[in-house]
């Protein structure tokens, strides 16, 4: 992939704009309206024809990027009025009236230079009611780096009206399988990119992702047995680290990034255990003789919510890191399980049964604000956090394919991510953001 | 006649030379053949010493190995045992299967089980491979109770990975909440 080429975009502050609107609209809130936002095509600036259609390129690409995110409404080309021959992409060449007349919030205006495989391109958004410049970035590169631009771009718009990045930076792993065997694959969050990571010819399960991003954890049966490995993703060496008798079954890393949970039997019946990576040594957490699994962190660490069936079927708990203070979280419905807890803290997402079927679930730590987040068919299940708490990837089976999806937390969006795998898609874990570009 | 006689001289010389190079020869061929024939019998003796040996230790191997396929077709026959949805208590048909199978196992000490648990694709695929390894170990403690040996039992959980039958119906579903038998001969 051409990751080392994406280092080459220089891209420069073309306006040092305050971040715009400090009080940010709430996006994750069920009241969110998307903002309504007009993407025309770009301005050839350049003196060559736009043979290579450039202009539609871009304005095509920022529009599918910005839909993509969930937050935006993109209005239709055929209600602008805007009269192109005269319109331009700097402020006082753009008449807001135009625009606020057809219902856009919001107006991107973009230009582009592309001459000798070069290729420059500067982006531009306002806020129509104002009729002010919100943020503007340009950037050089080549032209199989388009979409790299326009998901910067979106990023920054992102950033200017709801006051953090976008994940376009970051990936998803997940077990990817074929009949008997499985193995890890990793995707990024606009569905390009599959790579292979592991290559076991047996079942590998239960991905989780390092903290700073480099490393995979997971459990394989290459050696006949549920075994817990690390892989390093940049040589892809594979280092050993649990090979008890019967469960190891692979956990997330803790914020700090030194300790994993997992679940192992090993002293008899599953239990919860917290492995500190540096200096090898093993916590038991839970002392029950009922099944306790599917651990995962608050995120400041203090925290893990987990699943038992110690009151007689699968339901939520959440205990103090040390294994104290066990107290249940789900009482609604008789089998609650794979608990995700939202990197911005209050929410935990999980997986219930629900009329025939398994759906995802939202609940607060106190017990509070449940509610339902998914209504699919075939059922949803393994949810997992994107790092910004904006987003839950998950599995999905629909009309007997098993895919992973995106929704946004508040339920809306739901897009598959990758409709051709070829396998069935399980175990999803969203990657920390990675220095992809 | 000075050349037939030169001829006859000559090969009387060689008869002559040759019953002495014999005699001595053949005292050592003698020795030779009588070493060798020594050696040759005690050879012999030696074989057919063996043979009197390898023949027996060869049908006994020979029939020890197929008494161990014969056993382990058995034992691949070896009926699975059934559990609820969600649950890893052993039902009364479960018992007697494995009163049957500790049985077997009693009798032809040479073979140790891998115990597979298994689950329907229902429910929480990591949750399902907590259930399989509960699965596997009531029925290892079932057997512990029936006088097999600890070493003997191993467990190991699919969940709901390997499942029997992939239809997607209760038929299908009862078949694969399973434990079940992989019987292998003693890891010496």
């Amino acid at each position: 992939m051409r990751k080392i080429g994406l280092v080459f975009i220089v891209t420069v502050l073309l306006w040092s704009s305050p971040v715009w609107g400090k009080i940010y609209i709430d996006i994750n809130s069920p009241a969110f309206q998307r903002f309504p936002v007009a993407v025309p095509d770009f301005k050839n600036l350049g003196e060559q024809d736009d043979t290579k259609k450039l202009s539609i390129k871009f304005s095509n690409s920022l529009a599918e990027a910005l839909k993509m995110t969930g937050f935006f409404r993109i209005i239709d080309k055929n209600a602008f009025i805007e009269n192109r021959d005269v319109a331009g992409i700097t402020a006082d060449t753009v008449n807001f009236h135009d625009w606020s007349i057809i219902g856009t919030e919001f107006l991107i205006k973009g230009g582009f230079q592309y001459s000798n495989e070069n290729l420059s391109a500067e982006f531009r958004l306002f806020g129509v009611v104002e009729g002010d410049l919100i943020v503007s970035r340009k950037y050089w590169g080549t032209l199989d780096e388009i979409k790299i631009m326009v998901q910067k771009f979106t990023g920054e718009i992102l950033l200017a009206l709801t006051g953090e990045q976008s994940v376009f930076g970051t990936k998803i792993a997940f077990t990817g399988k074929k009949g008997k065997t499985s193995d890890i694959y990793t995707i990024n969050f606009d569905g390009s990119d599959l790579v292979k990571i592991t290559n076991n010819k047996s079942l590998t399960v239960l991905p989780h992702w390092s903290r700073d991003g480099k490393q995979l954890a997971y459990t394989s049966y290459r050696r006949l047995n549920p075994d817990l490995y690390v892989i390093d993703l940049s040589n892809r060496k594979v280092k050993t680290i649990s090979r008890f008798k019967g469960l190891n079954l692979s956990g997330p890393w803790s914020p700090d990034g030194s300790k994993i949970l997992l679940t192992l039997s090993k002293d008899g019946n599953e239990e919860i255990y917290i492995l500190d990576l540096e200096t090898k040594k093993l916590n038991r957490l839970t002392n029950d003789p009922a099944i306790d699994v599917s651990p995962t962190w608050s995120p400041d660490g203090s925290k893990i919510a987990f699943v038992s069936n110690r009151s007689g079927s699968p339901q939520i708990f959440v205990m103090n890191v040390d294994g104290s203070k066990i107290r249940r979280l789900t009482y609604e419905g008789r089998y609650n399980t794979s608990p995700s807890w939202s990197p911005k803290g209050n929410v935990i997402v999980y997986e219930g049964a629900a009329n025939g079927s398994f759906q995802l679930f939202s609940i607060a730590e106190d017990g509070s604000n449940f509610v339902q987040l998914t209504f699919e068919n075939g059922g949803c299940e393994y949810p997992t956090w994107s790092p910004d708490g904006r987003y839950v990837a998950f599995s999905s089976r629909e009309k007997g394919k098993i895919r992973i999806c995106i929704i946004n937390s508040n339920g809306l969006n739901l897009r598959v991510l990758h409709e051709k795998l070829g396998m069935e898609a399980i175990y999803p874990s969203w990657s920390p953001r990675l220095q992809l570009y | 006649m000075k050349r037939n006689l030169k001829i006859a001289g000559i090969l009387l010389l060689v008869l002559g030379l040759s019953f002495v190079f014999m005699a001595g020869c053949a005292k050592k061929e003698v020795v030779k053949e009588e070493t060798l024939m020594a050696q040759d019998e005690r050879a012999a003796e030696a074989q057919a010493a063996e043979k009197e040996v390898l023949p027996q230790e060869q049908e006994e191997a020979q029939t020890t190995l197929e008494e161990k396929e014969r056993l382990l077709q058995e034992a691949a026959a070896f009926a699975d045992v059934y559990f609820e949805f969600d649950k890893y208590d052993l039902n009364t048909e479960a018992r007697e299967t494995l009163r049957q199978h500790a049985d077997w196992l009693v009798n032809n000490t040479e073979f140790e089980v891998i115990l597979e648990g298994h689950c329907d694709e229902r429910g929480t695929r990591e949750y399902n491979l907590a259930l399989g390894e509960r699965r596997s170990e009531s029925v290892r403690d079932y057997l512990l109770n029936l006088g097999i040996d600890t070493g003997r039992l191993t467990t190991i959980s699919y969940g709901e990975e390997l499942p029997l039958d992939p239809a997607h119906a209760e038929e299908a579903w009862a078949k694969n909440r399973r434990v079940h038998f992989v019987v292998v001969t003693e890891k010496k």
